[in-house]
């Protein structure tokens, strides 16, 4: 008796039973008298036909007979340990109802019900009904057949009538299409157009003045194919196409959501995305090496390999929850986002959907999901002990090792010389602060009376030199008013001194109470920071002047406050030997001290753990096992069995066959979209069923042979489309193509679109010659996170570095509002398009941010400086900001525009002024932002 | 001839007389109201019918950030005095602190019944406790967060686990907006930890719904009131020079479209031109807090120190409402995190908002605008019945409260209810969803009908949750 057939047989029998107790009306009665109004108030509302939660639907005889995924809710062979009992027991999870117990009459009805067995009226005629097996079920023939699960076919190339316009393979597809609709392809772009349009694309810039008037001045046949090539070869190439695949890896430099602590070494990889697009590695390997690089050979043996391990930061840089204290759940939400995020970047399916239940949509299953999820669940991202962030070096371990101990020697070493200082300072002023009080009154005799200061020290038993920094501290002066602290001790009548100074004395006390707690607490932090190895200690802190100034100025810098200088005056002969003596080791330790290695954030190997199916998600509800597995619907044809670690490297294999049917089609779709704005299939991350179908299925499988055929050379399929006369058409839209081809799913026409955040910012700095072309590195210092108000937490300001955007580290919980502005994504999901919006607050930042303003000033006085004949600053202008040569009116009317204003705001304005705004004109004229 | 007619009509080249005469044709002449009215329809943030009749058309969400103690401030428990010092009766739930769960410890402020609903708040509130017939004290909210961050982004979006948007988002991409010249959504100095932005970001929803930061928590108001929206100022430039500028700007975007037509982005980004100069004439009014009479001012407490900073926030918070925005929060950063010293610094925190947000309520209520504007006061948790420390407590999700006022609550009233030691929510419980569920339902919005497709599914912000605590509906 297989399985099934022996569910079948259970709910026969219980089937048989009910029908046979539900002839007895009286039962029938109890039923709807006592038992579906408790079933109704308090299970209907999750577990009805509708919503079904765990597979349960309480409000029919068929869906209670069918039990949910934890079984039948009665046991017929044992129905007084049922699980329908036991659960609204509460003698096991999941506790029903969530919200609280029944009372107790509820039940013990419900367990008279089901002793007596579980009549449910009508269940009669149900009896047919079997029960869904969790998280397994077959394909539909539509699933199956569905487009984007089939092999890649290369079609053959379509013949046109028209012979004369295709260039390439690319176009004859496009072409074919654009005849079967009775239309024709717009004609070719202008030069200068077509220019700015590939320049724009391929680098993220506009082009420079010399490469303008160069391709305009060269009239021969291969002036456009040489500008193809010169781009493709442009280190500037890697950092436009490695930041649409960074959009893609959901690449940031912090963890987000809680916390958001650092990742110091996440830019390793983002240079190693723009090093991979620049050396155009193939798109095979680059798939291998981010999923599984700390797997692959190094280029030599016995090496390290770098680059490998540095790629894997693709599966490391995830939004992590570092605070959440269920650390389960926080494992199980990285593997999540790491499913989500691999399952769109590579296969363009939404697998992540499939965390809780089947896929709504497409043939994803739980099962699947988990079993992908098993892979990363052996892959560790952490440190081993616990939720500390995995840091790997990428120099041997001895190198390593050397370091961690001079590192540890030198912060020991630090600490003890502040330890015994402090020691010592704080010897001194604990015999000084009892006595602040009488100090204080103390001065006012001498500030106020103008009595004797050495007298009354001598009097009071009290300091001189002391005293007189009382006496200077509290004295009035001209900047009185800048010591609102002081005001108390000012305004005191004369009788009430004594007392309103013991009432300053004790709240120095209890201040200076707090912040030894506070030093003690940096301390212990110090101490266990040197000791874990993989934190730089915290830095001493500081004590915030707002907080207390009176406790601030008098401790830290007034009357009981201790100079560098005057440190030798109070600490002994032979402390300050010793100090001089650790200050000698520890500059010998510094000065032999070998280099930080260098650190990747990256994942490697983890402890081999089976994974079940997490039933509704939840992980106190584990399931049938799933082994590492890849989507059944994928591999339905073959299931390659994964035997090694984690089976990250088998994923990569898997998905880099020549016979997966994703892979290919998925990349040189975003390669499309890169040049074209939409892909051919219109959701780059999303292939399944809720995504858009192709609009040129052909093409998209012919593009994909032909990738694979050229060794997944990206560079290869892009000189293919850059030299396609589709690519070269004009972005006109007349009539007759905006009528046959609204959305240009034909592409009839060029695409016309408005620049990224990163083109119109690094755009801009190019234009007035001021962006900094400096290539890699980082610009984000220091490691963990920042107090709750710090603006440490924010992003820095693209604003204020002349560095290319992608080099900008990101904190993902505060982007700059720059990018928040202009569509750059919340960098915490993968996104392989972004949201196109124009909105008043950005036509804002065109009118009034500094920014915008600072690149009118430069270029404007540099047309200036360059020449007194306005026609000729003018065409400066145009061919700076716009890239093109004015037109006659163009040139008349901003000349027009420069004199009027000069006329017009005359003796308020200068000429300058009258440039100076005309270049944020045409910086902010549609014409800047959308290319053509 | 001015320059601007110039440009059309004078110049002899045919290739400009071709534009002028396309220009006309395709309505790229000069920008008038049937511009105006027909980029309202694909204006994002264009007003919208809620789904049924609105009782509140506008939220002021006053966010306690740390955590207050509900069972210091608003949710007395006398079991608590009698036990006081003993140990927690009850397994303890899943804590943020990493030691053993110290002995109960009972609250260390009195209370005393208020108002005709004779409502308890404890001497923390004194001046809100006047206010209490006004309130509708919902004593048992639930949320998920043990942490601070995870709270945090339940809270405002409903998970933690993903990036979802916000709750203010999800209102103005239900509604809209009433103020084209202000943002729908003004966050006053919001707080950059714990989630930071994504607490007021529109995540997968279009930026327009995104929340518009007015400085953060770290700064001073005065910093603040410089610029409140970044790039909102016009620098330099006098408004008339401005003017001039952009009016030559639109004629060479104007004349840029006649030349490629049937583009309606290239129509649209001219409009937002002057969507945008008119909210930098008109927006920068709303923030000047100072105009307000003394008397006004002082009933906020920006008379005093102590209470200028959430003063100022809750005065500009009832500017804003005033002027059609529909979200607005205002938050007391990172104040409220008593692990330890609980006496000392909640007495403090209570002084700094206490008296303004009496004042909101009052001012609110004295100009009519109390009964369509929903206030909402809650932390991203409550805290411990148990000590930590000696002197402090531990965060609590699990059993908390919240008060609401205005908006078509109930007024006077007390909603659902802890054990009797605060720790747990008993009683009418309300999850996080299913205060989502309600906000929206005062707001007009069927939470479950309120969707947004994104990544090939329906997604909304109670998630498949969320059930609106009808008992608690005026």
């Amino acid at each position: 008796m297989n399985k099934r057939t022996a569910v079948r047989v259970t709910i026969t029998i219980l089937s048989a039973a009910a029908q046979l107790l539900g002839q007895n009306t009286a039962a029938d009665e109890f039923f709807e008298k006592k038992i579906r109004p408790v079933l109704s108030k308090n299970c209907a509302g999750c577990h009805n036909a509708k919503l079904k939660t765990a597979g349960l639907d309480l409000t029919t005889a068929e869906g209670f007979v069918n039990g949910g995924q934890s079984g039948p809710a009665v046991s017929k062979e044992n129905a007084s340990s049922s699980l329908l009992l036991r659960v609204i027991g509460y003698e096991q999870q999941p506790k029903m109802p969530p919200t609280g117990k029944l009372k107790d009459e509820e039940l013990a009805d419900l367990k008279t019900w089901v002793q007596s067995g579980a009549s449910w009226p009508g269940a009669a005629a149900t009896t047919q009904a079997l029960p869904k097996p969790a998280n397994s079920r077959e394909f539909t023939d539509a699933e199956k057949k569905f487009w984007a699960f089939q092999p890649v076919h290369k079609p053959a190339v379509p013949v046109t009538k028209d012979k004369k316009w295709a260039k390439t393979p690319i176009d004859n597809f496009i072409l074919a299409k654009l005849e079967e609709e009775g239309l024709r392809p717009a004609p070719p772009a202008g030069k200068a157009t077509l220019l700015r349009r590939i320049t724009f694309d391929m680098t993220g810039l506009p082009p420079t003045e010399s490469e303008i008037r160069d391709f305009l001045a060269d009239s021969s046949p291969q002036a456009y194919e040489k500008v193809v090539d010169r781009l493709l070869a442009s280190p500037r190439y890697g950092e436009q196409w490695g930041r649409h695949w960074l959009d893609v890896a959901r690449y940031a430099d912090s963890t987000g959501n809680d916390e958001d602590h650092r990742y110091p070494y996440a830019w390793r990889y983002r240079d190693y995305v723009i090093g991979a697009f620049n050396d155009d590695l193939p798109y095979d390997q680059f798939v291998r090496e981010q999923l599984a690089g700390d797997l692959l050979p190094a280029a030599k043996p016995g090496e390290i390999n770098r680059r490998g391990i540095v790629a894997t930061g693709f599966l490391a840089l995830g939004a992590k929850a570092l605070a959440q204290k269920d650390t389960k759940k926080m494992f199980y939400d990285v593997y999540d986002e790491q499913v989500d995020t691999v399952s769109k970047a590579f296969m363009g399916v939404t697998l992540a959907c499939a965390r809780c239940h089947d896929h709504k949509f497409d043939p994803l299953l739980t099962k699947d999901y988990y079993s992908m999820v098993a892979i990363f669940a052996n892959t560790r991202d952490f440190t081993a002990k616990g939720s500390k962030l995995l840091y790997k070096p990428l120099v041997p371990k001895e190198e390593v090792d050397r370091y961690s101990q001079y590192q540890e020697k030198v912060n020991t070493k630090t600490l003890e010389m502040e330890d015994v200082t402090d020691e010592q300072i704080e010897k001194y002023t604990s015999e000084l602060v009892p006595h602040l009080a009488e100090y204080m009154v103390a001065a006012r005799r001498v500030y106020v009376d103008g009595a004797n200061l050495a007298t009354v020290a001598n009097e009071q038993s009290l300091r001189e030199e002391i005293l007189q920094r009382w006496v200077k501290y509290l004295q009035p002066n001209d900047k009185e008013s800048a010591k609102p602290s002081l005001d108390g001790w000012k305004n005191a009548a004369p009788g009430a001194a004594t007392e309103t100074a013991k009432a300053y004395q004790a709240r120095f006390e209890t201040r200076r109470a707090e912040w030894a707690l506070t030093m003690s607490k940096w301390r212990g932090r110090f101490r266990k920071m040197t000791a874990e190895k993989n934190m730089p200690p915290p830095a001493k802190p500081k004590f915030k002047a707002e907080k207390d100034p009176f406790f601030y100025e008098v401790y830290f810098q007034g009357p009981f406050s201790v100079s560098k200088e005057e440190r030798a005056k109070i600490i002994p002969q032979e402390t300050q030997a010793r100090l001089v003596l650790l200050q000698k080791e520890l500059k010998d330790l510094k000065d032999t001290m070998p280099p930080e290695p260098d650190m990747a954030c990256a994942v490697e190997e983890g402890d081999s753990v089976e994974q079940n199916i997490f039933i509704r998600g939840d992980y106190n509800s584990p399931g049938q096992v799933a082994p590492k597995a890849f989507p059944l619907i994928l591999t339905r044809y073959e299931q390659p069995a994964i035997q090694k670690g984690s089976g990250r490297l088998e994923l990569a294999e898997w998905l880099t066959r020549p016979d997966n049917p994703l892979t290919a089609r998925v990349m040189v779709n975003r390669i499309w979209q890169g040049h074209f704005a939409d892909g051919i299939v219109r959701t780059p991350d999303n292939f399944g069923r809720m995504g858009d179908r192709p609009t040129h299925p052909e093409l998209l499988d012919f593009l994909a042979s032909r990738f694979v055929e050229n060794g997944w050379s990206v560079k290869s399929i892009q000189r293919m489309i850059l030299l396609s006369s589709a690519y070269q058409m004009s972005s006109d839209i007349t009539d007759a193509s905006l009528e046959a081809d609204q959305d240009n799913s034909l592409l009839s026409r060029f695409p016309r679109r408005r620049l990224s955040v990163e083109e119109i910012r690094d755009g801009m700095l190019a234009t007035d010659g001021t962006l900094d072309l400096t290539m890699g590195g980082t610009l984000q210092k220091g490691f963990g996170t920042d107090s709750e108000n710090s603006n440490s937490r924010l992003s820095l300001r693209p604003e204020d570095i002349s560095r290319r955007m992608v080099y900008l580290p990101l904190r993902r919980a505060n982007l700059p509002t720059l990018l928040n502005l202009f569509d750059f994504g919340d960098a915490t999901t993968p996104a392989g398009k972004r949201a196109m919006t124009t909105i008043a607050p950005q036509a804002l930042f065109m009118m009034n941010s500094d920014f915008v303003a600072g690149r009118c000033k430069n270029i404007s006085e540099q047309a200036l400086k360059d020449s007194a004949d306005a026609s000729v600053r003018m065409r400066r202008l145009y061919m700076k900001i716009l890239n093109r040569e004015p037109a006659a009116d163009d040139l008349d009317a901003g000349l027009t525009y420069v004199a009027n204003f000069q006329k017009k705001f005359a003796g308020k304005r200068t000429e300058a002024d009258a440039w100076f705004s005309f270049s944020r004109i045409l910086i902010a004229s549609n014409e800047f932002i959308y290319l053509d | 001839m001015d320059f601007v007619q110039k440009m059309f009509h004078q110049s002899e080249t045919p290739v400009s007389r071709r534009a002028a005469l396309r220009a006309a044709a395709c309505g790229f002449g000069y920008l008038g109201l049937a511009d105006l009215l027909s980029a309202d329809a694909d204006n994002p943030l264009a007003p919208r019918a809620p789904h049924f009749p609105a009782r509140a058309k506008r939220v002021i969400f006053l966010f306690m950030h740390g955590g207050p103690s509900s069972i210091d401030t608003f949710d007395p428990k006398p079991r608590l005095y009698a036990e006081n010092g003993k140990p927690l009766p009850i397994k303890r739930p899943l804590a943020f602190a990493g030691e053993p769960p110290g002995p109960l410890m009972k609250p260390l402020w009195d209370f005393s019944q208020h108002g005709q609903s004779g409502i308890p708040v404890s001497t923390l509130f004194p001046n809100v406790a006047t206010c209490v017939d006004d309130l509708c004290v919902v004593r048992s909210m639930v949320g998920e967060g043990v942490d601070h961050g995870a709270a945090l982004l339940q809270t405002f979006t409903g998970t933690s686990t993903f990036v979802r948007p916000s709750m203010g988002a999800w209102t103005l991409y239900g509604l809209g907006t009433e103020n084209k010249n202000l943002p729908g959504f003004i966050t006053i100095k919001p707080a950059l930890s714990h989630g930071g932005s994504k607490n007021w970001g529109s995540a997968f929803l279009p930026g327009a719904y995104q929340g518009t930061a007015i400085g953060n928590a770290g700064m001073k108001v005065d910093d603040v009131k410089g610029e409140p929206i970044e790039y909102l100022l016009q620098k330099g430039f006098t408004g008339e020079e401005q003017r001039y500028e952009l009016d030559m700007l639109q004629n060479v975007n104007r004349r840029q479209a006649s030349m490629r037509k049937n583009d309606p982005q290239l129509e649209s980004r001219i409009h937002t031109f002057e969507l945008a100069f008119r909210m930098q004439v008109e927006a920068p009014e709303a923030f000047l807090v100072d105009k307000e009479t003394e008397a006004t001012k002082n009933l906020y407490g920006l008379d005093q120190e102590v209470t200028r900073d959430f003063g100022w926030q809750c005065l500009l918070a009832r500017r804003l409402a005033e002027r059609g925005v529909r979200y607005i929060q205002c938050t007391h950063s990172y104040k409220w995190d008593q692990h330890s010293d609980l006496f000392a610094k909640h007495t403090e925190n209570a002084k700094e908002v206490d008296k303004p947000i009496a004042g909101l309520l009052k001012d609110l209520k004295a100009r009519g605008m109390l009964k369509d504007t929903l206030v909402i006061w809650a932390g991203e948790f409550g805290r411990t019945p148990v000590s930590q420390g000696g002197n402090g407590r531990d965060h609590n999700p699990y059993g908390y409260t919240t008060w609401m006022a205005g908006g078509g609550v109930k007024a006077g009233f007390v909603y659902g209810a802890t054990d009797d030691i605060g720790y747990h929510a008993v009683e009418d419980r309300m999850h996080i969803h299913d205060f989502h569920a309600t906000v929206l339902y005062l707001l007009g919005l069927d939470h479950k009908r309120l969707t947004y497709k994104y990544s090939g599914r329906d997604f909304r912000l109670t998630d498949v949750a969320g059930v609106v605590a009808e008992k608690i509906l005026a």
